[in-house]
C-alpha cells in the first residue's frame, strides 16, 4: 500500500471519487439555496450543479422526501458504483462503510417493531446502504439471542453481536445498549483493519476513527445523566481506540454531569475548543452541531493527501452531511420557517 | 461574406423588444442563428429571473415528453421522424400544447395504472395456478409413498409428543406460497434457524418467468410449501415470509377443493387475459398517437426553452415595456438580423417596431470564422490550440494546404497515400448518408469530421510519394533513369559483388555513366537498388526539412507584419517585425542559400573546383561562422567564394545586434511614458468621428498595458525575446522531425517488404502460390495497421506540432474567445436526441 503501487488497483477510483467529491455543493451554492422560495426554485439551482436532472423526471410540485430519496438514491448509487469496481483490500474497506448503515438499519428496525409498526412502514425508513438480505425479517426476534441466531448470524455483523447475546429482552434501554455496543466493536475492528492496511490509510482514517470514537464516549456519558444506566455498564460502551483511551474514558466513566465531561475534555486540545464554543443558548451552535463541523474538517483533510482509502470513507461522509443540509434547507423552504435556514454546515 | 483570413467584423448592438414581441424576435433570431447574447444580468441567481416560470413550465413539458416517450421505447413503437421543423410556437399556444401534453399523460398514466392492476391481479392468479398445480404434486408425492415424507415427519412429532397428550392439535398446519428464486437460500436458512428446524419445506421452480407488473421486467420465482406444527410456528413462518416478500395464498387441504379452485383460476385467467388485451392494445393506440408529434413536440419545447432561457438575459427598461438585450453579430449580417426582427414583430402584431442599435465597447469582440465543410476541419486544429484574437491573422488558410503537406512529407508514400485517399473519398462521397445515419462511436465521429483533412493528405501524400519514388517501398522507373551501367557483363560486373557507377558527368562516352537531364519527378529509381540509398536519401530529406522549416517559420514572421500593420502598431512593426526577420535570415535563410548553392554547384566530377568530395560541410561552415573561425585544413571547410568571411561575420553582428533591438525599445518606451506622465492624465479621447474598432481595441491595449507597470513590460518582452532567438534555433531543429518521421515510415514500409512480403514472392510453383495466399493478408493488415493507423496518427501528431508550435508562435496570439451564436440549429439536428432522453 505504497505510492508506488496504489494506482494499479485503486488509480481509477481514487480519480472517481476525488472526480466526486469535486462535485460537492460550495459555499456560494448554499448562499443560493438558502434564498430559494420555493421547492421548485432549489430544484432549478441544483440542476445548475453536479447534482444535474436527478430530479427531471419528478413532477412538480416537488416534496421534501422526494429530494431526500433521490439524493440518497444518487449516493447510493455512486457507492455501488465504487463498490463494483474495487478489489481487495478496498473492497473490505467499502464493505466496513457500509456496516455502521447496517447497525442503525438494525436498531431502527427493532425499534420500531417494539413500537409495534408494521415492517412495511419501517422498510422505507431504511438507509439503503445498510440493507441486506435478512433485514426484513428481522421481526421474527423477541430476544437478542434469537435475533443473534436467527438473523444476524449470517450477515458480517454477527461478531459484533456477541456481547449483546446476554442481554434478556429487547426494550429500549436494551436497544440502545446493543447499538452502542455494536458501535463500538463496530469502530474498533474498524479501527484495527485500517492500522493493519498501514500507510496513509492508517493515518487518515485512524484520525477520523479516533474522533468518531471520542465522539461516541461524550455523547453516550452526556445522554446517560439521569437514566438507570450503571456507570460501568456506560464504561463498557465506550470505544477503545479514541485519543480519550485510557485516561480520558476513565475519568468519564466516573463523570456525574455535563461540567465533569467538559473538564475531561479540558485535557484535549482538539475537543476544548468544541466544548468552548458549544453552548444551548439560542443562537449558539450546539455541542453536536460543533461534532458534526469537525467531522466535516476531518474528511476535508482526508482529501490533502493521495494513494489511501480514507478519501472513499471521507466522501461517503461528506456526501451524507451534504444531504442532511439539503434536506434540511428544503425543510426550512418548504415550512417557511427561514429563521433556522442558515444552520447548515458548509463543506468547502 | 468575409474571408478566413481574418475573422468577421462584429458588432456589439443593442435591442429594444416590445415586450410582447420579445419572444417572436427571439425565436427569429433563433431561427436565423447569426447573433450571441450577452448576459445582462449575471447576479441574479437563476431561479430569479424574469420568465422562470416559463422555463419551469417547458421543464414540464418536456418531463411529459421524456415520460410519453419512455412508454413508447417499452412498447417498441417507434417515434416517426417527419423531419421538419415547426417553428416556435407562440406564447398562447404553450397552453394548448399543455393542455394537450396534459390529457395525453393523464390518460397514459391512467391506462397504466389500470394496467398495472389488471397485470397484478393476472400475476397473483398465475401464481395460484402454479401453486395448485405445484402442490399437487407435493401432495401426491406424499399421498404414493403413503405418507412417508410427510407422516415420517409427523410420525416423528407424533413419537416425540407421544408422552404428552394426544389430541386433534397433531395435525399438521402448512403455509403455500411464491418466492423470487435469487432469495430462496437465505430464504431457507432463516426458516431453519428461526424455527429450529421444525418447519418442512418443499420447494419447485416454476418454469416459465412472470412478469412484474411495476416494472414489467421478467422475474423467474418458485413455489414453496412450508409444513409446520403449531400456532407459534405458523406465526413465525408467516412473518419470515412477509420479511422475504413472499406471496402467501390460500390453498384447501382437500383434492378435491384444490381442484374445484383450479378450475375457477382459470376461468378467471382466462377472463383477465382478454381485458388485459383490451387494455394493451388501448394504450398502442395511445401511443401511435402521440409517436407521430412526438418529435415535433420535442423540438417545439425546446425551442420555446431556449427562448426563454435567452429572455432571461434581458433587462427590462423602467416603464416594464421593454426589453433590452445586448448582443454580438457580424457586421456584414446586421441587415439580416435587421429583417429576422421585422418579420418577428410582424408576426406578434406588435406596432411598435423592435429596434437595433449599435453601441460602441471596450470589451474584446468574439472571434467568428465563417466556415464551411471544407474549412471547418482545419478551423477546428487551430482552434484546438487557441481561439484567435479578434481579428488577428488566422492560420486557418495556409494550413490548409500546409497542414496536410507537411504530413504527407513525413508520410510519403504514394501506394499509403492512394490508399488513404481512397478511404477519405469514400467518406466524402457518401457524406450525406453517412451524416445521416449517425453513428454514435468518438472515434467514428473524429475521423468524420476530419474527412476533408484525409482526403488532403491522402493526396499530399501520393504527390511526395512520388518524389520520393517510394510505392509501398518499391520504386518505380517510370521515365527511365538517368544512370546507365555501361560494364562488361562478363568480366567486371561477374566478378565483383557489388560495382560503383561513375558519377563523373564530365567523363568520356565509354565512362559517362550519368548523362542527359536528370530525373523528370523526384527520385531516381536508381538509388532504391543502391548501396548507399539511406545516405542519399537522409542528405536530401535533412536538407529538405530545413528548407521547408525555415521558410515555413518566415512565412510566419511575414504575417506578423500583417497583425502589427492591421493593428497600427508602428513600435511592433519597427521593433518586432523587422529584427525578427533579420535574425532568421542573417543565419537560417543564408543557410538555406547554402543548401541551393551546394545543390547547384557541385557534382561527381573529381575536379577539385566543382567535385562532391570537396563541397562545403554545411554544418561545420555554420559552426565556424558563429564561432568566427576559418580554417583550410579539410577541403569541406574551405571558404568557398571570396569575401565570405567578411560576409558572413558582418551576418552574425547584424543578427546579435537583432537581440537588444527587439529587447529594449519597448520597455524604454514604457519607462519614458512613465515618466513624462507623472500622474494618470484624466483627459479624454478625442472622439474622432471615423474612428475604427480596431484603434480604439488598440488604444484600450495600450490602456491596459499601461497600467501593466514597467516591471512587467520588461519581464514580458525579455521572454519575448529569448523565446524567439532560441526559438529559432530549436526550431529550425525541430523541423528535422519532417526527416526523422519521413525515414522513419521508408524503412518501416521496407521492412515489412522484405521480411514479410518477399517470402511469399521468393517460392516458386505450388508452393510459391501457397505462401503467397497466406502472407499478403499479413502484410495487407501490417501495413494498414501499423504503416497508415499509427504512422499516420504519429504523422499526424508530428504535423500538428509543427503548426502549433514553430508556425504559430511567430504571429498567432490565440487569446480571443470563439462567437457562439444563438441557434435552433443543434435543436433542430436533434444529434442528442437521443442521450437527452437516457439522462
Amino acid at each position: 500500500m505504497d505510492s508506488l503501487s496504489f494506482n494499479i488497483n485503486g488509480g481509477y477510483l481514487e480519480g472517481i471519487v476525488r472526480g466526486f467529491k469535486s462535485g460537492i455543493l460550495k459555499r456560494t451554492d448554499y448562499l443560493n439555496l438558502v434564498q430559494c422560495e420555493t421547492l421548485d426554485d432549489l430544484k432549478l439551482h441544483l440542476q445548475s450543479t453536479d447534482y444535474g436532472n436527478f430530479l427531471a423526471n419528478e413532477p412538480s410540485p416537488l416534496s421534501v422526501s422526494v429530494i431526500d430519496d433521490k439524493l440518497r438514491e444518487k449516493l447510493v448509487s455512486e457507492f455501488e458504483y465504487l463498490r463494483n469496481h474495487s478489489v481487495e483490500p478496498l473492497s473490505t474497506f467499502l464493505d466496513y462503510i457500509r456496516y455502521s448503515y447496517m447497525i442503525d438499519n438494525i436498531v431502527l428496525l427493532i425499534t420500531g417493531t417494539l413500537h409495534q409498526r408494521h415492517i412495511s412502514e419501517l422498510i422505507p425508513k431504511c438507509h439503503p446502504l445498510g440493507s441486506f438480505e435478512q433485514m426484513e425479517a428481522i421481526h421474527v426476534a423477541s430476544t437478542p439471542a434469537e435475533l443473534y441466531n436467527a438473523v444476524l448470524v449470517d450477515t458480517p455483523l454477527a461478531p459484533y453481536f456477541i456481547d449483546c447475546i446476554s442481554e434478556h429482552d429487547l426494550d429500549e434501554m436494551n436497544i440502545e445498549i446493543i447499538r452502542n455496543t455494536l458501535y463500538k466493536a463496530y469502530l474498533e475492528d474498524f479501527h484495527s483493519f485500517c492500522k493493519n492496511i498501514g500507510g496513509t490509510t492508517a493515518e487518515a482514517m485512524c484520525e477520523i476513527l479516533a474522533f468518531e470514537a471520542d465522539r461516541r464516549a461524550f455523547i453516550i456519558t452526556i445522554n446517560s445523566f439521569g437514566t438507570e444506566l450503571s456507570k460501568d455498564d456506560r464504561a463498557k460502551l465506550y470505544p477503545r481506540c479514541g485519543k480519550l483511551f485510557p485516561d480520558g474514558l476513565s475519568q468519564l466513566a466516573r463523570a456525574d454531569e455535563y461540567e465533569q465531561v467538559r473538564q475531561v475534555a479540558e485535557n484535549y486540545g482538539g475537543y476544548r475548543t468544541l466544548f468552548e464554543g458549544a453552548g444551548t443558548n439560542p443562537g449558539d451552535k450546539t455541542l453536536e452541531d460543533k461534532f458534526f463541523e469537525h467531522e466535516v474538517k476531518l474528511n476535508v483533510n482526508a482529501f490533502m493527501q493521495q494513494f489511501h482509502f480514507g478519501v472513499f470513507y471521507a466522501y461517503i461522509k461528506l456526501k451524507e452531511q451534504e444531504c442532511r443540509n439539503i434536506v434540511w434547507i428544503s425543510e426550512c423552504v418548504a415550512q417557511r420557517h427561514r429563521a433556522k435556514i442558515d444552520s447548515y454546515i458548509p463543506i468547502f | 461574406m468575409g474571408s478566413l483570413f481574418r475573422s468577421e467584423k462584429m458588432q456589439l448592438c443593442q435591442l429594444f423588444l416590445q415586450a410582447e414581441a420579445a419572444y417572436s424576435c427571439v425565436s427569429e433570431l433563433g431561427e436565423l442563428g447569426l447573433v450571441q447574447f450577452r448576459d445582462l444580468n449575471p447576479d441574479v441567481n437563476v431561479f430569479q429571473r424574469k420568465f422562470v416560470n416559463e422555463v419551469r413550465r417547458c421543464d414540464e413539458m418536456e418531463r411529459k415528453l421524456r415520460f410519453l416517450d419512455k412508454e413508447m421505447r417499452r412498447r417498441n413503437i417507434p417515434v416517426v421522424d417527419t423531419g421538419d421543423d415547426p417553428e416556435a410556437p407562440l406564447p398562447r399556444e404553450m397552453v394548448d400544447l399543455e393542455a394537450n401534453l396534459e390529457k395525453m399523460e393523464n390518460e397514459l398514466r391512467e391506462v397504466n395504472a389500470n394496467a398495472e392492476a389488471l397485470n397484478r391481479n393476472y400475476l397473483e392468479l398465475t401464481e395460484l395456478k402454479q401453486i395448485l398445480r405445484k402442490t399437487q404434486g407435493f401432495f401426491e408425492e406424499a399421498e404414493m409413498h403413503h405418507g412417508s415424507l410427510e407422516h415420517s415427519t409427523v410420525d416423528d412429532s407424533l413419537g416425540l409428543l407421544e408422552e404428552g397428550s394426544r389430541g386433534p392439535s397433531l395435525r399438521l398446519g402448512f403455509v403455500a406460497g411464491v418466492l423470487l428464486r435469487e432469495r430462496v437460500p437465505p430464504f431457507e436458512r432463516l426458516l431453519w434457524r428461526a424455527c429450529r428446524g421444525n418447519a418442512f419445506l418443499r420447494m419447485t421452480d416454476i418454469e416459465e418467468p412472470l412478469e412484474d407488473p411495476q416494472t414489467g421486467d421478467k422475474v423467474s420465482k418458485n413455489v414453496f410449501i412450508i409444513f409446520f406444527q403449531g400456532d407459534q410456528l405458523k406465526t413465525r413462518v408467516k412473518k419470515i415470509c412477509e420479511g422475504f416478500r413472499a406471496t402467501l395464498y390460500p390453498c384447501p387441504e382437500t383434492q378435491a377443493e384444490r381442484r374445484e379452485m383450479a378450475v375457477g383460476v382459470m376461468t378467471r385467467l382466462d377472463e383477465l387475459k382478454t381485458v388485459l388485451e383490451r387494455t394493451n392494445e388501448h394504450r398502442n393506440r395511445v401511443l401511435l398517437a402521440a409517436s407521430k408529434g412526438l418529435k415535433n413536440w420535442f423540438i417545439k419545447v425546446r425551442k420555446m426553452k431556449a427562448i426563454y432561457h435567452t429572455m432571461n438575459l434581458f433587462n427590462l427598461d423602467v416603464t416594464q415595456k421593454c426589453l433590452i438585450g445586448e448582443c454580438w453579430a457580424p457586421d456584414s449580417d446586421l441587415d439580416k438580423v435587421h429583417l429576422a426582427l421585422r418579420r418577428g414583430t410582424e408576426m406578434s402584431g406588435s406596432s411598435v417596431p423592435s429596434i437595433l442599435q449599435k453601441m460602441g465597447s471596450h470589451q474584446q469582440p468574439p472571434t467568428y470564422h465563417r466556415t464551411n465543410k471544407f474549412t471547418e476541419g482545419f478551423q477546428a486544429i487551430v482552434d484546438a490550440y487557441g481561439v484567435a484574437s479578434y481579428r488577428e491573422v488566422n492560420p486557418a488558410p495556409f494550413t490548409l494546404i500546409s497542414f496536410p503537406f507537411l504530413f504527407a512529407v513525413m508520410f510519403g508514400d504514394a501506394g499509403h497515400g492512394f490508399l488513404m485517399l481512397l478511404f477519405a473519398a469514400w467518406m466524402v462521397v457518401r457524406e450525406r448518408h453517412l451524416k445521416a445515419n449517425r453513428i454514435d462511436s468518438e472515434i467514428w465521429q473524429t475521423i468524420f469530421n476530419g474527412r476533408y483533412i484525409i482526403l488532403l493528405m491522402g493526396a499530399f501524400s501520393v504527390y511526395t510519394g512520388l518524389l520520393y519514388n517510394d510505392f509501398f517501398s518499391k520504386s518505380a522507373n517510370l521515365f527511365g533513369s538517368s544512370w546507365h551501367a555501361k560494364f562488361e557483363v562478363d568480366g567486371y560486373l561477374k566478378s565483383s559483388k557489388f560495382v560503383q557507377l561513375n558519377p563523373d558527368p564530365h567523363a568520356n562516352a565509354t565512362l559517362r555513366m550519368y548523362e542527359g537531364n536528370p530525373y523528370p519527378v523526384g527520385v531516381d529509381p536508381i538509388w532504391a537498388v543502391s548501396v548507399n540509398k539511406i545516405s542519399f536519401s537522409n542528405s536530401l530529406k535533412m536538407k529538405m526539412s530545413i528548407i521547408l522549416g525555415v521558410s515555413q517559420m518566415l512565412f510566419g514572421v511575414v504575417l506578423s507584419l500583417f497583425n502589427h500593420l492591421h493593428s497600427r502598431d508602428r513600435m511592433g512593426l519597427l521593433t518586432e517585425f523587422v529584427p525578427q526577420l533579420l535574425f532568421l535570415s542573417c543565419i537560417f535563410v543564408y543557410l538555406c542559400g547554402m543548401v541551393f548553392f551546394k545543390w547547384l554547384s557541385f557534382d561527381g566530377s573529381p575536379d577539385e573546383a566543382t567535385g562532391a568530395h570537396c563541397a562545403p560541410s554545411l554544418l561545420i561552415h555554420l559552426i565556424n561562422m558563429c564561432m568566427f573561425k576559418y580554417s583550410d585544413d579539410p577541403c569541406s571547410a574551405k571558404t568557398f567564394y571570396s569575401g565570405q568571411k567578411g560576409f558572413q561575420t558582418f551576418l552574425i553582428l547584424l543578427a546579435v545586434a537583432c537581440v537588444p533591438w527587439m529587447l529594449v525599445p519597448r520597455p524604454l518606451q514604457a519607462y519614458l511614458r512613465e515618466k513624462k506622465r507623472p500622474w494618470p492624465s484624466s483627459m479624454p479621447h478625442e472622439a474622432e468621428e471615423d474612428e475604427s474598432d480596431e484603434a480604439r481595441l488598440a488604444s484600450a491595449h495600450e490602456d491596459a498595458e499601461e497600467h501593466e507597470g514597467l516591471s512587467d513590460v520588461i519581464v514580458h518582452q525579455a521572454i519575448h525575446t529569448i523565446e524567439f532567438v532560441l526559438g529559432c534555433v530549436s526550431h529550425t531543429a525541430s523541423y528535422l522531425r519532417l526527416w526523422a518521421l519521413s525515414l522513419a515510415h521508408a524503412q518501416l514500409s521496407e521492412v515489412l517488404w522484405t521480411m514479410v512480403f518477399r517470402n511469399g514472392l521468393g517460392q516458386s510453383g505450388a508452393f510459391g502460390i501457397v505462401m503467397l495466399v497466406a502472407v499478403f493478408p499479413m502484410w495487407a493488415v501490417l501495413t494498414v495497421s501499423v504503416l497508415m493507423i499509427m504512422e499516420g496518427l504519429s504523422a499526424f501528431l508530428h504535423a500538428l506540432r509543427l503548426h502549433w508550435v514553430e508556425f504559430q508562435s511567430k504571429f498567432y496570439k490565440g487569446q480571443g474567445h470563439k462567437f457562439v451564436a444563438f441557434s435552433f440549429q443543434a435543436i433542430r439536428d436533434m444529434k442528442n436526441f437521443d442521450n437527452m432522453l437516457d439522462s
